[in-house]
Order: structure tokens, then C-alpha cells, then sequence
């Protein structure tokens, strides 16, 4: 560990200190590290005052504000670091593909075996339209990948169409038919102008993704459409959850999904486990909301609503979320199911704050939200 | 110029703005590195405060720009005067000037209309420029910050690049609503604001309120440092801490109990949730 008595000159130790500063997360530049050089000058031998200065130089958030406290004292001082590192991208082991998970509720047990053919027997221009309906959790490890790359394609598809309509109309072109009618009481002259509408705003999607056992089947490839959401779209923010709440915004920006995929899989340890949506939900509520909802934010809850927990905590936390976003959307798996009604507890309670519920079970269904993301 | 940070304390004190080491200290090498600098916080903890005070202590103009969404360059920074140009078009048509000349004349300095951002730079005095509520204003603005907050300087297409006559001291704010760029807070010096504690708190409200008991005053701020801890919809800050100090004032209360906490919550609390909360749990907020 790096330590400022091993060092000659002063200036050296707050070199190396930049550089045990960037060890542990901040973002140091030369830029920053000159400066801290002046500043040092400027304050020398009054610690306090020259901590304050290098953390305003070095840091860029409250959080690293608060980790910068314990940088600073470990390498000065001395003390006990007790900062996260940052997570390794290597030998990360690639994510396996759910494969066999059973459907644990609603009495249905095991599915058939005309249902697990239905999509293996088919060929040809033909096996893509029955891809587009093959129920996620039919899937058989042989066509997986078909499907994955055909789910990415036609995803891709979906979210360039939607980014070519959000384009259109930007900024205010002037529109002439009005300027002249307008301007004829002026000589002909162009002294108002009259523009087109502005741009179409840009809406927010937040996405909160279940990954609790009973999802299982389904959340690998809800992970991956958010995935190609996230990458389409800039103002995407994502979470998963099953007894607890993780953001993963961040990782879905890393360039290889296989990469992304690995390390959220290290990080839910709580993946596959039971579900505890209302209490997920405080969190979010309690630590993000006010940052992330606003007018323009259209909620996307990918869960087949089987809450263990409170269902009337659900039910209030749902209704903050609701009352801060634009558009409240349950995407369901179930629901690609016969007879499914949504009466277990937790769906019952959520369905009056819903503004769209439909499923979620295979790609078309995803491609459908095309529809609703147009007009957020 | 100031030596050193602690000179900046009682200096701040006397224009009624408590400060603390922290602050001062990034004050201070804001005016010495001629950094702009980016204060984060929660809504009411002083942060646009902070930018009035400073231009008040170095006796200069502040100019604020308060950023919304869709705010652009037009409203920004620059815009030609449209109408103004037309008319004199207009009467330049009997003229003898030739075409370049009346170009040039019609892009000239009269016609141009400075925004905010222009009227810091081009002050023969430094000023103090606010731009306020950052997080508001779209990313795109963002980027387009950057020229002149690195550069001092402003490109504008038809008279060329605008040199800054006087360097402004930069004072960024924001309520950290989403996350800015990395580039507009690698070229920022960085202060998280936090909520004050009690004994920073207590000398806010007498700097504005001084006639109020001491005794008063701490019942009151330990109120408030207790909802702070609740999970509350919304925060109160210093600005309702100060409100609600005026209320309770102007109620002529001399001593909190549950009967009047309840009566003022307005002041403070501007939730309905929040307010059905703390009636309910009134009395818990003395122990």
C-alpha cells in the first residue's frame, strides 16, 4: 500500500497520491494533479484547509466526496482504507443461459412436449415468424442463439424506428405559409416569424427488471432488450430486483453485452431468489426517484407481480412512482399465458395504478411496446 | 486578493453568510486558479446564495443565467436583432452603400442582443457569473458550455470569435436532478453542499432572525435536524428552516409544543404526505 513516508520529495508523495486517488475510483488528470501542486503551495502546513482544496480538485460527487475523506486519510495518515475497488471486467466466467428453471406457480408445472417443439420444428423464413412467438421459457439451448440474435435484430429494429420519429420535427424550422399570412399586414415583409413547433421532447425510461426466481426463464432475455433499449436510447435508467434493488445503468453501457451480463450476474447475488417488489420499490423511491422521475419518465416494470412482501406497501410505493412518472407500463410474462388473470396479491393491488399491462413472454410481445413508446 | 481561505470567514460573516472552513477553502481557490466551480446540493441549502454573496464581497455585478429545459444559445448567449435589422434594411435601400457595407453594418455591434453569457465576458469589470440550476438544461447546452468555460470565449458566426475581456468568476449550481457530463465537471472545481449541522444552522437563523432567543432557536433546529433524518418527500432546507423561524416569530410563539408545530408546518413541510407524516408523529420530534 502506498504510503506518503515512502517517498523523497513532497512533491513526488502528491504525485503518487494522484495516483492512489485514481487506484481507488477518482478520475485524476495531469490537470488535477498540477493544480493540487499549486494549491499545495499556496496552503501549506494547514491540513485541513488543504484537504478541502484537493477534494474539490479531485472529486466530482457526493459519493466520491465521502470516499475521498478515507483516500485522503489512508495515504497521509495512515489509516485503515475500508473504499470498494472498482469491479474487475476479467475473468469474469460468461452468464449461462437459464435453461431449466420450472415455472413454479398457477398449477401449471411442467410444459408439455407439443409446446417444447414448437419451436424446434420449424424451418426456414417460417422459423423466424415462429421465433417471433416462441415463449421464452420454451426455449431449447439448440435455437437459443437463433433467437437471441434474431430478438437483438429485430430490437435494434424496433428502437431505430423509434429514434427516427423522435428526430423528426426537431428545432424550429420557420413555416413559411404562416410567416407570409401573418406578414401581409406588414407590406410583405417578414418581421414575425412564425416557427414550426419545437422538437418533440425527449422522453425518460426507467425500466425495473424482476430477476427473482420465478422470473427466471424470462429474465435473461428481458435483460437483454433492455440492453438494446439502453443502447439506443440516451436517457434509459435500469435496476433489477428481486429481495433487493441494484442500478444497473452503469453496466449497460459496457461495449460487450457478454461482459455486462457477467458482472451483473457476480453482482445479484440475489438473483433467483424470492421477490420482494414493494420493499425494492421504498428503495428506489427513498433513493432515486426524485433524481430519475419527472414528467417526461415512462416506467417500465418488467415482473410477473408475484410479491412475498407487503402488498399494500406495494401498492403505496407504486403509487409514488406513478404520481411522479408520465406513464406507468407492466410488462408481464404471465400474461402470454391462457386464462392468465392478474389476481395474485401483488398484481391485484398494482393493476389500478397500471396505464398499459400486457406480456412480455416473447419477442413479438416486447416489439408491441413500440406503440406505447411512440406516443410517451 | 485574499491570502489565504480564512480570510474569506469573517469577511462573508459580516455580509450575513455563514461559511464554513470547507467552503471558504473552495472559495478561495476558485478566485486563485480562476476555475469555475460547480456547488451541488439539495434544493434550499444555499448554493445560489453563495454566488450573490461572492459577487457582493468582491463589489461587483452578478449575472445570473437560471437554466430551464430547452434553454438555447439564442436565450443563452447571443441573438441578432431581427426586427432592428429588417427596418434598417429597409431604409439602407436608397442608400449608396455597396452590398458589404451594409452587411457589415447590419452584423455590427447595434444589432446584436447580449444574453447573459455574452454581458459576463464582455464586462470591463469582472462579474460574477451564476448559471443556475445546470442540471435543468439539456446536455446538448452542456457541451456547448465548455468552450467558454475553459476557453473564455465565445465563437459567434458572423463577427468571429469573442475574446473575454474580463475572465468571470464562475459559479455553477446544481440539484443534482441527473448526472452532468464528465467534461463540464472535469473543467469545475467540485462542492458537495450539505445540509448544516446544528451549530452552523443556529448562527444562519441568528444572522437573519437576531432577535430571536437562543433557547427558541435550538428547540427549532433540533426539530428540523430530526426531519431531516425522516424520509421525507421533500427535504426542508435552510430557506425553510428560515421560513418557519419567521412564521413562529410572526405567531408570537415562545415555545414549540405540539399544538404549534402543527399549526406552522406549512412553513417547512410542502407535501401533503410529509404533513399528514409529521401531524401524526408530532410528538415524537421532542424526544
Amino acid at each position: 500500500m502506498a504510503h506518503y513516508t515512502d517517498y523523497h520529495s513532497f512533491s513526488e508523495a502528491f504525485i503518487a497520491f494522484g495516483s492512489f486517488g485514481r487506484a481507488h475510483g477518482l478520475n485524476i488528470g495531469i490537470n488535477e494533479n498540477t493544480e493540487s501542486l499549486i494549491t499545495a503551495e499556496m496552503l501549506w502546513g494547514e491540513e485541513d484547509y488543504m484537504k478541502y482544496a484537493i477534494r474539490s480538485l479531485y472529486c466530482k460527487s457526493p459519493d466520491e466526496f465521502e470516499s475521498f475523506d478515507i483516500i485522503y486519510d489512508r495515504f497521509w495518515e495512515r489509516k485503515k482504507l475500508t473504499v470498494k475497488s472498482k469491479v474487475t471486467y476479467k475473468n469474469q466466467t460468461n452468464l449461462t443461459k437459464p435453461s431449466k428453471a420450472s415455472l413454479v406457480m398457477l398449477g401449471e408445472g411442467e410444459s408439455n412436449e407439443d409446446e417444447q417443439n414448437e419451436a424446434r420444428s420449424t424451418s426456414g423464413a417460417n422459423a423466424k415468424e415462429s421465433f417471433r412467438k416462441t415463449d421464452f421459457a420454451k426455449v431449447q439451448d439448440i435455437n437459443s442463439e437463433q433467437l437471441e440474435q434474431l430478438a437483438d435484430e429485430l430490437w435494434n429494429q424496433m428502437n431505430l424506428r423509434l429514434k427516427r420519429r423522435l428526430k423528426m420535427g426537431k428545432k424550429g424550422h420557420i413555416d413559411l405559409q404562416k410567416t407570409i399570412r401573418k406578414n401581409i399586414s406588414k407590406g410583405g415583409t417578414f418581421i414575425d416569424l412564425i416557427k414550426k413547433k419545437k422538437d418533440v421532447q425527449k422522453f425518460r425510461l426507467l425500466v425495473l427488471l424482476d430477476v427473482s426466481g420465478s422470473m427466471d426463464k424470462y429474465s435473461f432475455y428481458l435483460l437483454r432488450f433492455i440492453y438494446s433499449l439502453r443502447s439506443n436510447f440516451e436517457n434509459v435508467e435500469a435496476f433489477i430486483f428481486s429481495t433487493r434493488l441494484i442500478k444497473i445503468t452503469e453496466y449497460l453501457d459496457a461495449k460487450n453485452i457478454k461482459e455486462s451480463l457477467a458482472i451483473l450476474r457476480h453482482q445479484a447475488d440475489n438473483w433467483s431468489s424470492g421477490t420482494k417488489i414493494g420493499s425494492c420499490l421504498k428503495d428506489f423511491n427513498e433513493r432515486y426517484a426524485k433524481r430519475m422521475l419527472n414528467g417526461r419518465t415512462m416506467t417500465l416494470i418488467l415482473s410477473d407481480g408475484l410479491e412475498t412482501g407487503d402488498p399494500t406497501l406495494l401498492e403505496d410505493e407504486l403509487k409514488k412512482i406513478k404520481l411522479r412518472s408520465k406513464k406507468m407500463v407492466w410488462l408481464n410474462p404471465l400474461k402470454g399465458m391462457d386464462g392468465y388473470e392478474p389476481i395474485q396479491r401483488g398484481m391485484k393491488v398494482a393493476m389500478p395504478n397500471i396505464d398499459h399491462f400486457s406480456s412480455a413472454h416473447n419477442i413479438e410481445s416486447l416489439l408491441s411496446l413500440e406503440k406505447i413508446l411512440i406516443n410517451a | 486578493m485574499f491570502n489565504h481561505p480564512s480570510e474569506l470567514i469573517p469577511k462573508l460573516d459580516a455580509l450575513d453568510y455563514v461559511v464554513d472552513e470547507e467552503l471558504a477553502t473552495v472559495l478561495f481557490l476558485m478566485m486563485q486558479l480562476k476555475k469555475p466551480l460547480l456547488l451541488e446540493g439539495n434544493p434550499g441549502v444555499g448554493k445560489t446564495e453563495a454566488a450573490y454573496i461572492l459577487a457582493k464581497l468582491l463589489d461587483t455585478e452578478l449575472i445570473r443565467l437560471q437554466c430551464y429545459e430547452g434553454l438555447d444559445v439564442q436565450a443563452a448567449m447571443y441573438e441578432w436583432n431581427y426586427q432592428k435589422q429588417l427596418l434598417a434594411i429597409k431604409i439602407q435601400e436608397q442608400s449608396e452603400l455597396s452590398a458589404e457595407e451594409k452587411e457589415s453594418l447590419i452584423f455590427s455591434d447595434e444589432y446584436l442582443l447580449k444574453r447573459p453569457l455574452l454581458q459576463s465576458i464582455l464586462s470591463e469589470k469582472t462579474t460574477v457569473l451564476l448559471i443556475d440550476e445546470i442540471d435543468r438544461a439539456d446536455e446538448e447546452f452542456e457541451a456547448f458550455l465548455l468552450e467558454l468555460l475553459s476557453a473564455y470565449q465565445i465563437s459567434i458566426p458572423e463577427l468571429g470569435t469573442v475574446k473575454a475581456v474580463s475572465k468571470p468568476i464562475v459559479v455553477l449550481t446544481s440539484n443534482r436532478t441527473r448526472e452532468l457530463s464528465d467534461a463540464l465537471k472535469r473543467r469545475c472545481l467540485y462542492f458537495w453542499v450539505p445540509y448544516p449541522d446544528s451549530s452552523k444552522e443556529l448562527a444562519i437563523i441568528k444572522k437573519h432572525i437576531p432577535e430571536i432567543e437562543d433557547q427558541l432557536a435550538n428547540q427549532i433546529i433540533g426539530v428540523i435536524q430530526k426531519l431531516r433524518k425522516l424520509k421525507l418527500d421533500k427535504t426542508p432546507g435552510i430557506a425553510e428552516t428560515i421560513d418557519w423561524v419567521k412564521g413562529i416569530m410572526a405567531l408570537d410563539i415562545k415555545e414549540l409544543d405540539e399544538f404549534n408545530i402543527s399549526q406552522s408546518l406549512s412553513c417547512i413541510l410542502k407535501s401533503a404526505n410529509d404533513t399528514r407524516l409529521i401531524k401524526q408523529e408530532a410528538s415524537s420530534l421532542f424526544q
